[in-house]
């Protein structure tokens, strides 16, 4: 589906690819405020402030701290992560979104493993997520990834100001003209113009948390499978 | 010594030649050394006479800025990273997986084909027989007319093989599994194998004659641990396979792999369809195979 140059994503007419609704609720919630950008921080953010960090960060206690600030960044990295490497696996994506989610997987997976190294056990834990179909489909992948990588660039625009040592203020700009590359190159593919902004507005963490549960890409009950029971197979 | 001076006389001429041609050359040189000076003279006195017109036109305090190389000088290097980020990668063959799962999040029904109006193959509900999660192995996805994504699995039911598709929505996320269980029932001998590496090899026993066990694709529902049955073992795994043979087994007679407490009779046709192994096996095997792991019975 190819779209108008200036078609904002929370515009599109969704219900013509997304009779499920999943995708539509997600990008409501990653939309809400009308704007790309912001809207794809949400994402991401619900799952750092949610479920990640320790209260003591929730609280704002550790809201200055690297440490902090590096956590809440793996944690939008696991999200990034998860999602581009399930849609590889699934093998769903066609074309140059094949090629998309592959790259962009690659590069993602680096960021987590350089975060974890850099945190130790310190690390937040991976959360599980359910895509709820976006790996699985052309267009709701596309959509999905413009607001995660949108998402992505003003979560770490926000927390700048916060990183006191400039190696680590290095690295999160580093990685963040990276988000913001896979960002336009997600918007050149989705239809949308890349660079339609002569400035890009930051989005604070309480913020991108709300938005991003709302989207329910978080899983908090995991299936139980495993059980203390006495089996009944045949023998 | 005429070869020695005939040879050096050309010598001396191309000594001669280029010693013109240094001379040519300084002279430009110095022809460009004395332009750029003169523009740089130039340039000086224009950007002196700005300056000076800035500074007068500014604050009295306004003192004269520094040169801009001696700016340029004071500008700090960047700093290292903190981060090591690693070359980004593809996933190999072995980091795709052998399978995905995903959890029944509500009953529903399973149907021939993508479509409501498909006939219906099963019932789907979201709890096994032992009161775990359903779980469903993922083996294709589809849009219907209507635009709404469905999802093929295979199905837990007889005959044994029956796959059907059902509303994504209906499911859970997916979860990725890099394990494969074979079975070769002629061999009587399980393979677990994880990233392309076989990690467990076991004799095993199967299903005697009038109980065997069935062929195919299947996958791992749930794990049963802590129990107290000695017929069972330690540790035992459910399948999506179900016996063919004894229908009216309790609880759908599904086909496990479990422990046992006759090892001596292993390997061997010596159960009612389930695949035994010696309980050092299965223990192994229950820290190697997570739940979900596709499983191939072979004749």
């Amino acid at each position: 589906m190819r779209l108008e140059d200036d078609t904002p994503i929370g515009d599109l007419d969704l219900a013509v690819i997304d009779r499920d609704g999943a995708v539509r609720e997600a990008a409501q919630a990653l939309h809400s405020r009308g704007d790309v950008l912001r809207g794809g921080l949400a994402a991401a953010g619900a799952i750092a402030a949610g479920l990640l960090l320790p209260r003591s960060a929730e609280a704002g206690e550790l809201a200055g701290g690297d440490r902090s600030v590096l956590a809440y960044a793996l944690s939008l990295e696991y999200l990034q992560d998860a999602f581009y490497t399930e849609a590889e696996r699934v093998g769903a994506l066609t074309g140059a979104r094949r090629t998309a989610a592959s790259v962009l997987g690659g590069v993602e997976r680096a960021h987590v493993r350089a975060f974890q190294g850099l945190l130790g056990s310190g690390a937040p834990a991976r959360p599980s997520f359910d895509f709820r179909g976006t790996t699985e489909e052309n267009d709701a992948f596309l959509r999905t990834a413009v607001a995660l990588e949108d998402l992505s660039v003003a979560a770490y625009k926000a927390q700048a100001p916060h990183i006191k040592a400039p190696a680590v203020l290095q690295a999160a700009v580093g990685i963040h003209s990276v988000e913001a590359r896979h960002a336009a190159w997600m918007r050149h593919l989705v239809g949308v113009r890349p660079a339609a902004n002569a400035f890009d507005e930051a989005e604070g963490r309480d913020a991108v948390l709300k938005t991003v549960a709302s989207t329910r890409f978080i899983v908090r009950k995991t299936p139980r499978t495993t059980r203390k029971r006495s089996p009944r197979f045949t023998g | 010594m005429d070869r020695i001076v005939a040879a050096s006389a050309p010598r001396g001429d191309v000594v001669a030649s280029i010693g013109a041609a240094g001379h040519r050359r300084r002279r430009r040189r110095l022809r460009v050394a004395g332009a750029v000076a003169l523009a740089a003279v130039v340039v000086a006195g224009a950007v002196g006479l700005i300056v000076g017109r800035a500074a007068d036109d500014g604050p009295a305090h306004a003192a004269r800025p520094p040169e801009r190389s001696a700016l340029a000088a004071q500008l700090p290097a960047a700093p290292a990273a903190a981060l090591d980020v690693p070359r980004p990668a593809a996933l190999d063959r072995t980091e795709r997986g052998t399978g995905a799962w995903a959890p029944v999040l509500r009953a529903t029904l399973a149907r021939t084909r993508p479509s409501t109006g498909a006939a219906t193959v099963s019932r789907v509900g979201t709890r096994t027989p032992e009161g775990t999660s359903n779980i469903l192995e993922v083996i294709g996805r589809r849009r219907d007319d209507a635009g709404a994504l469905w999802v093929r699995v295979r199905l837990a039911v007889l005959p044994n093989g029956t796959t059907g598709w059902i509303p994504r929505a209906a499911i859970g996320g997916l979860t990725a599994v890099h394990t494969h269980l074979v079975v070769n029932l002629a061999e009587r001998k399980a393979t677990l194998v994880r990233e392309g590496r076989v990690v467990l090899r076991a004799p095993v026993g199967i299903g005697a004659p009038g109980a065997t066990t069935p062929t195919g694709s299947f996958y791992i529902r749930n794990k049963l641990t802590r129990f107290a049955s000695p017929t069972y073992g330690p540790v035992a795994f459910g399948t999506s396979a179900r016996s063919a043979d004894l229908t009216d087994w309790p609880a759908g007679g599904f086909i496990g792999i479990h422990g046992t407490d006759q090892p001596e009779l292993l390997p061997g046709a010596v159960s009612h369809g389930c695949i035994r192994m010696r309980n050092a096996d299965i223990l192994r095997l229950a820290k190697l195979m997570p739940v979900g792991t596709p499983v191939t019975v072979r004749a």
